[in-house]
């Protein structure tokens, strides 16, 4: 498709109009119990299109561009019969220059997919009992042009994630994603996390309820955040169904607590130059120090918030890019050898919440949960849930490693760099 | 595209031991208001090509750019993939030539776009006269054409239109929030808009957000529990659907949606009381999750995963089936023409018995009547649960009482099952989109079923 003719054509009819089209080529490994089950491709071009006329929006997306001729003015005759979007202000009427992104992806490409995948499934077999996983190489081109602005811009980056489980069957897992050459070293070691993640399964228990310290890794930090900034959307914000609502300026968090929307990490698949309409991508401080400091906005919800745009468009909708957090001063074995009682959560999912406002939910652990006593882990639980607020866990928040790991796990994590964290006292419960 | 599915099918023929090729066609329509604003108005034609080889191993291509030579570039690497060891056996089907559709009586194609937006507008205008300051609401619908060959000899051409809507309410009062959702969807023309009852079901929803957010929390204890059809509806599709789904028991979706805490060899052990029969059946008509003949060309039919308590059937496709040396029962879908067809569920229930509701309630001393549920969720073995009250009543002595607020019931899947004694005769159902995969495909659901007695449970 050429985003240029459908620039001039859907131009043409309205008073404004944005053009967001993408080329994607993703391959994808699935195994299971030390098997590849399928290898998936997918090769697709889509336009994203947007136009506004009288005060009214409309949008449509397009795989053929022979499409057009029909959507076009079933378009325009919809647009002209329904009511005016209040919400929507204007594109970025600015011209914007966007920063140049740096590529470094050369020996990343060269990782041979299903070679890996099968390096993989023999360096652990020794260690764990099965092993099934996910392995992605995804490439996209993005190409966005308004009245205003125009832009280009490539994505390309690995994503892998193994779970594991041992002759018990207590189950593990690691999740690794970069879009570096400086990263190739560690995608070549999620085995290595793997066995020693394997070597510290101890006594395998029903765990117990009550209020613990937890150290979550990065893959389960990363989950809850990844509940937690898309809900900052100025839409989510304005619909009054997010912990952020009402919460400008207050304390969510403890100090040491400070979470990014950050696409300009150009080490990560999702770091990006500009928005859907044309506002430059920025590093945006949501939680500083603990407190609300940023909502995410697009043009038209910056205008109603009187503030600046974050360049998170979604024209209706702003939505984050990839989730930064700001790492802190600790080592991970002295948190875990200075816990008194506490917990070790590696991952989670179905996470669900009965009070946005709030931020109240619960979330079930799996993939290694290790209870430690005085410093040592002791056992190793399953059949526990979190059933806490995301604010208490974030005021509760008492350490933070130095180290970071960059994930992204299927639905439940999204492109995120985050630390250790240890948060005291979350609730534990479990079924009855 | 569709011209080339001949050809491609022939091509990805010589290049396997088995090739489908897939075309697919879809238009869709939807509207979005949020606090009385229409968010979003939006039109999607959506169209590509979905081939499928068998070799050593699957591989599982899309493409839609139209040119012979993508075609042909995307075939050849398929084959390429397929050839990497893996596993390779489906299970043996009879080819189906077969051509169906779903009925519309107010078609989907005749209603001008606008008025779906004057629909939502008079929606929206019910809740916020109810004072719900907080509310998002969705209508969509879409006309899905599909054309699926294989090189068995498999032609079944199909057209599916479907409608939904999704609501999400918040409502708050002194400083006490409550949430809500309403959602319906049907397989079928806009008929199905009269017969959801909207207008009855969003100042419903409304007064229970009103009444939930000044209510109080029951103490904690046990308590039995009569479960309305909603709730019945997600334990039926959470702990008997997905835990009998045969790619999880055999591990397929390990690293994502977890497994099951049912294996192989686990058919005729009993998981709860004898009273429970509990269904998937994808050939109710209209229902949401509806088809004829699954993603594999498999007919469909009506599936008995729990029978008198003791596990029966599990869901199949070709490919899982193929592993158990048994036949598919038809669960093949993929949300997406082009995503990989896994095992699903369709419209998943407890069947109905001979209770009353009035009969279900005089044998509680002490319990609670929970009708909807907020926040819920079940580990990836689908045995630990937490089901949390929206709308819920304390029982006493067979009467409905006061209302309770966020009653919360975390049990296990045998522990539910078998501690229900008595089934109500009706039956309810509403529409959800059930996640599975990776990538991630929501397939659309239908949960529901009878009223039903759960005895002795924790309630927190």
């Amino acid at each position: 498709m050429d985003i240029e003719e459908i620039f001039r054509r859907v131009e043409r009819v309205s008073d404004q109009a944005a053009v967001n089209l993408s080329r994607t080529r993703v391959t994808q490994i699935r195994f299971s119990n030390n098997v590849i089950d399928i290898s998936n491709e997918w090769n697709e071009e889509l336009a994203s299109v947007f136009l506004a006329k009288n005060g009214r929006t409309f949008m449509f997306d397009l795989k053929n561009e022979k499409d057009l001729d029909k959507i076009l003015p079933r378009s325009i005759s919809a647009i002209e019969k329904i009511g005016e979007n209040t919400d929507f202000v204007s594109l970025n009427d600015k011209k914007n220059n966007y920063r140049k992104k740096r590529m470094n992806d050369a020996k990343l490409r060269e990782v041979e997919a299903q070679q890996f995948v099968t390096d993989f499934i023999n360096d652990v077999k020794p260690f764990v009992k099965r092993t099934g996983g996910v392995f992605y190489k995804k490439e996209t081109e993005e190409q966005m042009k308004t009245p205003f602005n125009e832009g280009t811009e490539r994505q390309f980056g690995v994503e892998f994630v193994a779970r594991a489980f041992n002759d018990h069957d207590y189950p593990l897992q690691t999740s690794f994603a970069t879009s570096s050459d400086d990263d190739l070293q560690d995608l070549m070691r999620q085995k290595d996390e793997i066995m020693d993640l394997a070597r510290k399964v101890k006594s395998i228990k029903e765990g117990r309820e009550g209020r613990y310290n937890v150290i979550f890794s990065p893959l389960c930090f990363a989950s809850l955040v990844s509940y937690t900034v898309p809900m900052a959307s100025a839409f989510q914000v304005d619909s009054g169904m997010s912990m952020f609502a009402g919460r400008m300026g207050e304390k969510v968090g403890s100090r040491s607590f400070t979470v990014y929307d950050d696409p300009t990490d150009d080490s990560m698949f999702n770091s990006r130059t500009f928005d859907d309409e044309g506002s430059p991508a920025r590093k945006t401080p949501v939680i500083e120090k603990g407190v609300v400091k940023s909502l995410l906005h697009n043009f038209s919800t910056a205008s109603k918030y009187h503030t600046e745009t974050t360049g998170n468009a979604g024209i209706i909708s702003p939505a984050p890019w990839q989730i930064s957090v700001e790492p802190g001063n600790e080592d991970l074995d002295d948190m875990i050898a200075s816990m008194k009682k506490g917990l070790f959560i590696n991952n989670t999912w179905y996470t669900r919440f009965q009070d946005y406002r709030e931020g109240v939910f619960s979330t079930i652990p799996r993939d290694g949960i290790f209870y430690i006593e005085n410093g040592e882990i002791k056992e190793s639980w399953s059949g526990i849930r979190i059933s806490d607020s995301l604010i208490n866990i974030y005021k509760n928040i008492e350490g933070i490693s130095r180290e970071t790991k960059k994930v992204k796990w299927w639905d439940e994590t999204m492109h995120t760099r985050s630390p250790f964290v240890e948060a005291a006292e979350v609730n534990i419960s479990r079924s009855k | 595209m569709e011209e080339f599915v001949d050809k491609a099918l022939d091509y990805a023929s010589k290049r396997s031991k088995y090739a489908e090729v897939r075309f697919f066609s879809s238009t869709r329509n939807s509207v979005m208001m949020k606090n009385g604003a229409i968010s979003a108005s939006g039109y999607t034609v959506d169209s590509g090509m979905a081939i499928r080889m068998l070799n050593k191993s699957i591989a599982f291509s899309s493409i839609n750019i139209g040119s012979w030579d993508r075609i042909k570039e995307e075939i050849d690497r398929a084959a390429r993939m397929s050839e990497h060891p893996g596993r390779d056996n489906f299970s043996n089907e009879t080819p189906v030539k077969d051509e169906w559709r779903v009925s519309q009586k107010q078609k989907i194609e005749d209603l001008p776009f606008e008025e779906r937006v004057n629909r939502l507008k008079e929606l929206d205008g019910i809740l916020a006269d109810e004072k719900i300051a907080m509310r998002i609401l969705a209508l969509g619908d879409n006309i899905e054409e599909e054309f699926n060959t294989s090189s068995e000899g498999m032609a079944i051409r199909s057209r599916l239109p479907k409608v939904s809507l999704f609501a999400m309410m918040g409502y708050m009062e002194n400083g006490s929030f409550e949430q809500g959702t309403v959602e319906v969807g049907y397989s079928g023309g806009y008929e199905a808009f009269d017969s959801w009852k909207l207008v009855d079901k969003l100042k419903h929803e409304s007064n229970v957000l009103k009444m939930a957010a000044k209510a109080k929390k029951l103490e904690d204890g046990t308590y039995d529990l009569i479960a309305g059809p909603e709730i019945s509806g997600i334990v039926a599709h959470e702990s008997a659907g997905h835990p009998t789904e045969s790619d999880r028991i055999l591990g397929r979706e390990m690293a994502q949606a977890g497994e099951s805490f049912i294996k192989k060899d686990d058919r005729g052990k009993r998981v709860g009381s004898d009273i429970v029969n509990l269904v998937d059946d994808p050939t109710i008509e209209h229902s949401f999750g509806f088809y004829k003949y699954d993603r594999d060309g498999v007919k469909a039919r009506k599936r008995y995963l729990y029978k008198l308590g003791i596990i029966n059937e599990f869901l199949s496709n070709r490919e899982s089936a193929g592993r158990l040396g048994e036949k598919s029962n038809a669960a093949s879908r993929s949300s997406e023409w082009d995503k990989e067809p896994l095992v699903r569920m369709s419209t998943t229930f407890i069947e109905p018995r001979d209770h009353s509701l009035e009969e279900l309630l005089e044998g509680v001393k002490e319990g609670i009547y929970m009708k909807s549920f907020t926040e819920w969720n079940i580990d990836d073995i689908r045995f630990n649960e937490k089901y949390v009250g929206r709308e819920a009543y304390h029982v006493k002595n067979g009467e409905i009482k006061e209302v309770v607020r966020r009653p919360v019931i975390e049990t296990t899947t045998v522990n539910f099952y078998s501690s229900i004694d008595a089934i109500g005769k009706d039956i309810e159902f509403s529409a959800g989109t059930c996640g599975k995969g990776d990538p991630m495909q929501g397939v659309d659901v239908w949960m529901g079923g009878p009223h039903i007695r759960v005895r002795n449970l924790k309630v927190r």
